[in-house]
């Protein structure tokens, strides 16, 4: 499809001069554009709080106004205890970002570290790389976040530090297979001729130019993951505890009001988690459309 | 043209691959018996309770559960163990490991392969669907809902599906699929924990993306517009390459990902699986049991691995032998 080239007529010679929004198709941008939201939704979070906006005080118990229907004052109602479940939301996403950020970066940086060191030299390096991830891949990886809880009662942070290590294993073979792939092709091996330094070749030819999508994709992906593991752990009651809001304990303790018919004291926060993760999820396969692009032909 | 097997490489790989499984295994019951060790807190501290202080008996104690010795050796033992196929007594019941271990694996089995079953079902159709390019907004609206499946939480899943089902339908008062065999069984305590799983696992988004992929790469090989040249069934040509090989990755890639979801839905639908008993275990600090659980989920992860490897080799010899992943 040679015509993707042409951009309104005049003839564009190299793939970089189309702007990024214009290699992708509609649907793309959309899924892009959701994507944004969320992650807007939970960056203003922070703002709000620090401004004072929220509608109202999510630790603020009026027992007076429990389990109300939404109506102008309380948007989206309020819980049990009054609280107001639109202020809760909101701060509840924080539960899960700064934890999901710190559990991306270490399954990034370690992961991209091993792939490289594995992809790049091969042998026993290899080999012995390989094996411990393969050791961190065998054990499910709810299984060892259990483990750690019934054994050291961590805090979100060492848990998401935990799902961060589990996680090295799959950005580790993605970026290896990607080395392996761009050793053997010609750039490379001219830059290698020509005298550039290993460390400039994996910087800049390997890593920079060709696995920046890759990471990229991972985080929102990893991001995803992280808001499924922490609500599935806050829900249990392992993770955020009462009262500090986290959408998953806000299920957790509407779940016991479902049999009576009020359902919104558990959906409200079922629907932010389902739009959150639907959210990172349609943003990484929106860039992956767009960023990888070129090898789509 | 007949297939020609070259079994002795067939096996050397297949031989390897066991070794690898063994040393892992190995590996991970090292990991695990050195975490359950460093943790704070013994297990004599929660099962003598205080219903002792006689120093002589809490000694005896630690003596008759092994748990005075040299911490290398207690492993070793532990490993001897295993090797005679005795997986020692629960400290809590007193019952064989194994014993418990079997029961209780079976209920995650049937739940992990269940659940598998359905997320491919929802999920294989979609990705060939929209692999076809026939109708590329209906394919994106039906991709987008299997996300928005995939992105459901399943703990609260679980409890709108028991809701609608025991309140709206009244269809049967809640029990679990422990009560099997008893008169009030029904076959919806196993079918409702196996689909709601299915649907919620979110691993649904991610065999569509790969296996998306994939097929449409396969699809313009040139191979397959020679086959098509020739008017032959372009399917029995991509089968192999962009169905078989990225569905058997993606299984084996997400069965301990399924382990983990299966924990929560066991919690929901009171299933007595292997999710459970972790949890009581490590709360009760049961050496025995939690080295146990362990090596028996590292053990089906591990068992997935080599049927890959099976399907891997039988379908192109050449992958492995190379040793070139595809």
């Amino acid at each position: 499809m040679r015509t993707r080239y042409i951009q309104k007529g005049a003839e564009v010679s190299e793939f970089s001069q189309i702007p990024l929004w214009r290699r992708g198709n509609r649907r793309d941008l959309i899924q892009i554009g959701i994507g944004l939201f969320v992650v807007l939704f939970v960056l203003s979070s922070y703002l709000v709080a620090v401004l004072h906006l929220l509608p109202s005080d999510p630790l603020q118990i009026n027992l007076k106004e429990m389990m109300q229907r939404p109506d102008y004052k309380h948007i989206l109602g309020t819980d049990f205890m009054g609280r107001d479940i639109l202020s809760r939301i909101i701060v509840g996403s924080q539960a899960y970002f700064m934890p999901g950020l710190l559990a991306i970066a270490i399954a990034i940086s370690f992961g991209t570290l091993a792939g490289l060191a594995s992809g790049y030299n091969g042998g026993t390096i290899d080999a012995i790389i390989s094996y411990i991830l393969d050791l961190i891949d065998s054990i499910p990886k709810m299984v060892i976040i259990l483990l750690a809880i019934a054994l050291f009662r961590p805090g979100i942070y060492l848990i998401m530090l935990i799902v961060g290590l589990t996680n090295i294993p799959a950005v580790a073979s993605l970026i290896k297979s990607k080395v392996i792939f761009l050793k053997k092709r010609n750039f490379i091996e001219a830059a290698k001729a020509l005298g550039l330094r290993t460390r400039q070749i994996i910087l800049k030819h390997i890593l920079w130019h060709n696995c920046k999508t890759v990471v990229i994709i991972q985080a929102t992906l990893g991001m995803g993951e992280a808001i499924l593991i922490e609500t599935s752990l806050s829900y249990l009651g392992f993770g955020v505890q009462e009262p500090a809001p986290s959408w998953g304990n806000m299920v957790a303790a509407g779940k016991d009001y479902f049999f009576r018919g009020d359902f919104y004291l558990s959906t409200a926060p079922a629907m932010a988690i389902l739009i959150s993760i639907l959210g990172f999820y349609l943003l990484g396969d929106g860039l992956n459309n767009i960023l990888e692009w070129r090898r789509k032909k | 043209m007949k297939q020609i097997l070259l079994w002795k490489p067939i096996l050397k790989i297949l031989s390897r691959e066991l070794l690898i499984t063994i040393l892992l295994l190995l590996g991970v019951s090292i990991i695990i018996f050195s975490i359950l060790h460093m943790a704070p807190g013994d297990p004599l501290h929660i099962f003598i309770n205080i219903q002792t202080q006689n120093p002589d008996e809490i000694a005896a104690i630690k003596k008759e559960l092994g748990l005075d010795r040299w911490l290398p050796l207690q492993y070793l033992s532990w490993l001897n163990n295993i090797l005679h196929g005795n997986f020692g007594n629960s400290f809590r019941t007193g019952r064989p490991v194994f014993n418990e271990l079997i029961g209780v694996s079976l209920y995650t089995l049937i739940l992990t392969i269940g659940s598998m079953i359905v997320t491919l079902l929802i999920s294989v159709p979609i990705a060939i669907f929209s692999s076809l390019r026939r109708h590329p907004v209906l394919s994106w609206g039906l991709t987008l809902l299997a996300y928005i499946f995939s992105a459901l939480p399943v703990f609260w899943l679980g409890y709108i599906v028991i809701y609608i089902f025991t309140h709206k339908f009244n269809l049967f008062p809640f029990l679990s699929a422990g009560y099997a065999g008893t008169a009030k069984f029904n076959l919806l305590y196993f079918l409702l924990p196996i689909i709601v799983l299915g649907v919620g696992n979110g691993a649904i988004s991610e065999i569509i993306r790969h296996l998306n992929a994939q097929l449409e790469r396969v699809l313009s090989e040139d191979y397959i517009k020679a086959a098509k040249a020739k008017g032959a069934s372009i399917w029995r040509h991509s089968f192999k390459e962009g169905m078989l090989i990225p569905v058997t990755t993606m299984v084996v890639a997400k069965i301990p990902f399924i382990l983990g979801g299966a924990v929560i839905v066991e919690q929901v639908f009171n299933w007595p699986g292997m999710g459970r008993l972790a949890w009581q275990a490590a709360l009760d600090r049961d050496y025995p049991i939690i080295m146990g659980i362990t090596i028996f989920a590292a053990f089906f992860v591990h068992i997935g691995r080599f049927l890959q490897t099976i399907v891997y080799l039988f379908v192109n010899p050449q992958i492995t032998a190379k040793g070139e992943e595809a």
